[in-house]
């Protein structure tokens, strides 16, 4: 197992309201394996990669309940200086954003070579073929002089290949991936999907993949948790999310896929929105919205419900 | 089909850096160019005089007296038979005039731009570099907070230092050491990763890192800078170094709410999570990532304090209270002429001038860059 989070809870303390963002999830990620989180806007996907890398802003943020255990060592119980040694070099991260996640006064060159230096000692000249490497490795077209460009002289696939290569800089076990392609355009986000496969295939390393898009999960995952509002709704082997959905939210999910949707019929979709994380609903949070809810939905939280093997799913009613 | 016609150019990012940018914008600015122009031609004086000046045989000798050539107008020629060879001006004229005890004004005031040069470009470092890392603290670590027993070990710190100095060894010793066993004694348990159980009290939040900070600089803002630097001034023994500190040390404020400002937008960038998540350490993250980020209104700012720091130099020494009196400056030229404002008025136009034509070209230069950095400025053009 590389990395475990267990019963994870993080919480924001607003004026007079406490927003439970993260209300006690737990995912494991083993050894070289795409692992996707899925969930709509605002459910906690973010919040719950941030915090495995210690990032979410505290003040307000607080993780209240937990561990995060990653080769054995609790990254919570770390302080700084330990923080700091594990990301980059063993954790890395891909934000969503290409454009404001690069600094547009310098080189990417040099943004890279920020990245190898934080971590190791290296000569320049060595420190030169590397970022080379590096680029090359990400398939950016003449890496010697794309080196010199500064951020806003690249395009946005080729600024997200960018920030690839920064957080494979320092070869590490597991890349976190915060919806790396949502910014993107669909070709170039098929060729990150492809640079990312391929990169984990040669160098065997661990991908948390954070999205809201199905299609991206049936490509890449081998495993799959959907989140809703900040607890694991549903989690599987892709196959088993994808051909035998247990949970309603995970159904609906599926049913508003627009390829699943006849011509000149309506597309699906989910009455209702996430609930504002401060004020979540009783027993099960995604009851208003549950075509198949019950009375003991709206008093009794849902306990988990075993399907097949390591197939859960958070739903009395489906699960008998 | 005609698209054969076309030969499609490969779509290529405009290769102009951000400076050529600035350079095209500001070249448009007449007027900031010719303070350019004025500001290297005074740097060139400046050095040069610095050169010409020192050393054991000057080639224009500042401190030569000659009581018999005392206060001629600009433009005169020596009186060559009344003068030793080696007393004669090298120019063979007085191009300022002389002052009241013969010196040769040109020399003194080649000698005096250097000061001036020196003080505005050291003072305003001084000041840029206090702003900048008491901005950087303050917008970065702002939210942090002080606990109560920090201030408490810093008060047993300084009580035991204060006891020390004024000659109880005993108590005093005796405080240093409580203090610094304290600070030992919360070392050890950080390292030990215990987290650590202050008395419930002695843990609350007395005060933020950014209250303290801007609250300081709203004291120092409080008082005339002015009156404040005369009262330094008169504490320490004056020297040229001495000045350039003190007006440095009084002037880093404006630097600071800038850069504090700056860095409350800049600390919720996407880029700076990302540098986090590399594990760059805090301070590398400000100083590294986001400084270049915030620092260019900074230099602006900088550019017309320079202004500043020279006008106030000036001041000091026409009050007497600037370099001391065998080395020349222009505020102390402007002073010694005043008293003969009516029989030699070279002696204060001279000195006025020069400042008045360098103050105004680092105001017209600064002006010049921040309109050139204003990004509304950039759009229309």
């Amino acid at each position: 197992m590389l990395l475990s989070v267990q019963d994870l809870k993080v919480y924001f303390r607003g004026r007079d309201t406490v927003a439970r963002a993260v209300d006690g999830i737990s995912f494991d990620i083993r050894h070289g394996e795409t692992v996707c989180l899925v969930g709509e806007s605002g459910c906690g996907k973010t919040v719950s990669a941030l915090t495995i890398l210690d990032l979410i802003p505290r003040p307000p943020g607080e993780v209240m309940a937990g561990k995060v255990l990653f080769k054995g060592t609790d990254l919570l119980k770390l302080d700084d200086v330990g923080m700091q040694k594990i990301r980059g070099n063993h954790i890395a991260m891909v934000f969503q954003e290409p454009l404001t996640s690069l600094n547009p006064v310098f080189t990417i060159g040099n943004q890279i070579a920020e990245a190898i230096l934080v971590h190791e000692e290296v000569g320049s000249e060595e420190l030169r073929k590397r970022c080379i490497q590096l680029l090359k490795d990400i398939g950016i077209p003449s890496p010697e002089q794309r080196l010199k460009d500064y951020p806003h002289q690249m395009s946005g696939g080729q600024r997200q290949r960018v920030m690839i290569a920064m957080a494979l800089a320092c070869n590490p076990e597991l890349i976190i991936a915060d919806e790396p392609t949502t910014a993107l355009d669909v070709t170039v986000q098929a060729q990150i999907l492809n640079l990312m496969q391929s990169i984990q295939q040669t160098s065997a390393m661990s991908v948390l993949y954070i999205t809201h898009d199905l299609g991206v999960v049936a490509n890449i995952a081998d495993r799959v948790y959907v989140m809703y509002a900040g607890i694991i709704a549903e989690q599987g082997d892709t196959a088993q999310i994808f051909n035998n959905p247990r949970h309603p939210y995970t159904q609906g999910l599926l049913a508003s896929l627009p390829s699943r949707s006849r011509r000149g019929e309506r597309l699906h979709s989910i009455p209702g929105k996430v609930p504002d994380p401060a004020y979540k609903p009783p027993g099960c949070p995604f009851h208003p919205r549950c075509p198949l809810a019950i009375e003991s939905c709206k008093i009794q939280f849902p306990d988990m419900v075993e399907h097949g093997e390591g197939h859960l799913s958070r739903c009395p009613v489906t699960g008998d | 089909m005609t698209h054969n016609q076309y030969t499609l150019e490969s779509p290529s990012a405009p290769r102009r850096t951000r400076l050529r940018e600035l350079w095209q914008l500001f070249r448009e600015n007449k007027l900031a160019i010719l303070g350019l122009i004025i500001f290297v031609l005074f740097f060139m004086t400046a050095v040069s005089g610095v050169i010409l000046t020192s050393g054991q045989r000057p080639v224009f000798d500042p401190a030569m007296v000659r009581l018999q050539e005392k206060l001629l107008p600009p433009l005169t020629r020596p009186h060559l038979e009344s003068l030793h060879p080696t007393e004669v001006p090298t120019l063979g004229i007085y191009l300022f005039g002389t002052d009241d005890l013969g010196r040769d004004v040109f020399a003194r005031m080649l000698q005096g731009a250097w000061v001036s040069l020196t003080v505005g470009f050291v003072a305003v470092g001084i000041s840029v570099l206090v702003g900048i890392f008491m901005g950087g603290i303050a917008g970065y670590f702002g939210q942090e907070y002080i606990c109560l027993d920090h201030i408490l070990i810093a008060f047993i710190l300084s009580a035991g230092g204060t006891l020390l100095s004024i000659g109880s060894i005993g108590s005093g010793s005796a405080c240093l050491g409580v203090g610094l066993l304290c600070i030992v004694y919360r070392l050890f348990s950080k390292i030990l990763g215990e987290k650590l159980q202050s008395p419930g009290l002695l843990h609350k939040k007395a005060i933020s890192i950014d209250t303290i900070i801007m609250r300081a600089v709203d004291i120092m803002l409080c008082f005339p800078s002015f009156f404040l630097i005369l009262t330094v001034v008169a504490l320490v023994p004056a020297s040229m170094y001495n000045i350039m500190i003190v007006i440095g040390l009084t002037s880093w404020m404006g630097t600071t709410r800038f850069v504090r400002a700056e860095f409350l937008s800049l600390r919720e960038q996407d880029f700076v999570t990302a540098a986090k998540a590399l594990g760059v350490g805090n301070f590398r993250i400000i100083f590294r990532h986001m400084m270049p980020n915030a620092v260019a209104p900074v230099l602006v700012s900088a550019t017309i304090g320079i202004a500043t720091a020279i006008l106030t130099e000036a001041g000091l020494s026409f009050l007497g209270f600037g370099v001391p009196p065998p080395h020349a400056t222009w505020g102390n030229i402007l002073s010694d002429g005043k008293r003969f404002i009516f029989d030699a008025p070279w002696l204060t136009f001279i000195p006025g001038i020069g400042i008045l034509i360098v103050v105004l070209c680092f105001n017209l230069f600064g002006e010049g860059l921040r309109d050139a950095m204003n990004p509304k400025l950039r759009e229309r053009g």
